[in-house]
């Protein structure tokens, strides 16, 4: 198998930063010649895999692309995982924006 | 010790946890109509669900994926994507209709009015999903549902045929009206094999964080949990069959269900019945509440699960508030939960082979699943119940039509 195909056998899968968030899929892969250079996540990516509904998720999730470069990948099991933090790649931040309302309501925490 | 108690627990909430809206509806109102005839259909059904969640309890084990991962994954974003939509809107269906039921009992219990109770049925199931630990949902409504074995009682005190009752379980065709028969036999099927229980199951694998030791406790509570499951799906149609055969009563209300308790055991029965649907309806409530949000946010790889807390998973969170607040919405307009429900399993039951395929292929995966992947035994089984999902989704739709939605 090539580097290609491995980083095929990822599309879609999950992402996981260095201490197991979830934040985000392999939503696309940039690819250079014959060799993977970034994973693209974020529903800005979704267009070009599904014309109508991928759009129209597009659209509702705004648009967010991020580009993580394949060297921060250090491990494929089931899941991808990442060196540094979701926060430092720009991923998971729709959970971040969102999260100090949550933490708001008494037994967020629960 | 502890471990056989755990196990013991584990099975006693999926008892209680199988019966939902659907499956109420569906075997009383079959065996109203076609006394105990459907009943292998019932064991059919049950075996499906079975095979199917064992196989996607151990995916969850041994890879920590869940369904939607494995959606995504396997039939590819496109597909995925339109899984993704065909779920959430039968999901929201089942939502409201199960929210329905939970009003309708407590109207039945309290007399109070129905608009108000389904205001508190939003409010109470709200404030359960934010307080209370994903283990205690599943023990509270699980153990609830118990009180439905009243209808096993009720079964046997109002002396059917057992003859008649033993038959029914032998695979037939119907003599007369053949589509009614067939409606029915895919309605009990969809009930029994509704897609969001292998969304929750899966997922609730994760939550309960299982690991690969789990595969034992995963098998049990599918096999017997859901197998003794099916024992109160017998003993709804066999009630259904002798109490409403022939006398022209559909069971258009769900009091009307509960009657099959109070008819042989008085007051006491028609109370366990009421609590026990009052606590099986509710606790799907949560299963589909919570099966919709695990779908979106596998699908976008967002953080999810309630053993994450409310503040940690907040858009999984968001997802499952503004669910419940769509599916008050649709039952303040005075839709039938009954009808609901019909609509909903009948649905549900065309989303089934994109849920039930990529399920299979992922449990057949070398590379996360290794010495755990399907056995033959599994294979066979889940090919063969994959080919009567396929069946079953392509006739559902003109079925329905053909018997206007079982009214015929």
């Amino acid at each position: 198998m090539t580097e290609i195909d491995i980083a095929l056998n990822l599309l879609d899968h999950q992402l996981l930063d260095k201490d197991g968030r979830r934040c985000g899929n392999v939503d696309d892969l940039a690819i250079e010649g014959d060799e993977v250079v970034a994973i693209l996540a974020g529903p800005g990516y979704w267009p070009q895999r599904s014309r109508f509904l991928g759009a129209l998720g597009s659209w509702l999730g705004r648009g967010r692309r991020v580009r993580v470069p394949w060297s921060e990948v250090t491990g494929i099991e089931s899941h991808v995982m990442l060196r540094d933090e979701a926060s430092a790649y720009g991923l998971g931040r729709g959970d971040d924006r969102l999260r100090p309302y949550i933490a708001k309501i008494p037994g967020a925490n629960r | 010790m502890n471990k056989i108690f755990g196990i013991a627990l584990g099975i006693l909430s999926a008892i209680g946890g199988f019966v939902d809206i659907g499956d109420l509806v569906f075997n009383v109102a079959a065996g109203a109509t076609f006394g105990y005839q459907l009943l292998w259909v019932v064991v059919v059904g049950v075996v499906g669900i079975v095979v199917y969640s064992e196989m996607c309890g151990r995916v969850a084990a041994v890879s920590g994926k869940a369904v939607f991962d494995a959606v995504r994954e396997r039939v590819g974003f496109r597909a995925g994507l339109v899984t993704l939509v065909a779920s959430e809107v039968v999901n929201l269906m089942t939502l409201a209709a199960e929210v329905g039921g939970v009003a309708i009992c407590l109207q039945l219990l309290s007399g109070l009015p129905y608009r108000w109770l389904i205001a508190l049925a939003i409010v109470g199931l709200a404030v359960v999903v934010w307080v209370v630990s994903f283990e205690w949902i599943e023990r509270l409504f699980g153990y609830g549902g118990l009180c439905l074995l009243v209808f096993a009682v009720a079964a046997v005190k109002l002396g059917p045929d057992w003859g008649k009752v033993g038959n029914g379980f032998v695979p037939h065709l119907a003599q007369n009206n053949k589509l009614l028969y067939a409606y029915f036999a895919i309605g009990l099927l969809g009930a029994a094999m509704t897609p969001y229980e292998v969304y929750f199951y899966s997922s609730g694998g994760v939550e309960e964080r299982w690991t690969p030791k789990d595969i034992g406790l995963n098998r049990a509570n599918a096999i017997i949990g859901y197998g003794l499951g099916g024992f109160l799906s017998f003993a709804l149609m066999i009630t259904g069959g002798a109490l409403f055969l022939g006398h022209g009563i559909e069971p258009e209300h769900l009091g009307t269900i509960a009657l099959g308790a109070e008819v042989p055991l008085g007051q006491v029965g028609l109370l366990l019945a009421l609590v026990g649907i009052l606590f099986a309806v509710g606790g799907a409530a949560i299963d589909t509440v919570f099966a919709g949000a695990y779908n979106l946010a596998q699908f976008c790889g967002w953080e999810w699960g309630r053993y994450r807390r409310n503040a940690g998973a907040p858009r999984f969170t968001l997802t499952w508030a503004i669910l419940l607040v769509l599916a008050f919405a649709i039952v303040m307009t005075g839709v039938d939960p009954v009808q609901l429900t019909e609509y909903a399993v009948i649905f549900s039951v065309v989303a089934l082979p994109l849920t039930y395929l990529p399920v299979l292929l992922v449990a057949n995966d070398r590379e996360y699943m290794g010495q755990y992947r399907n056995g033959r035994v599994a294979n066979v089984l889940g090919v063969l119940y994959l080919v009567v999902i396929m069946v079953v989704a392509l006739t559902a739709i003109p079925l329905m039509i053909l018997t206007n939605v079982g009214q015929n």
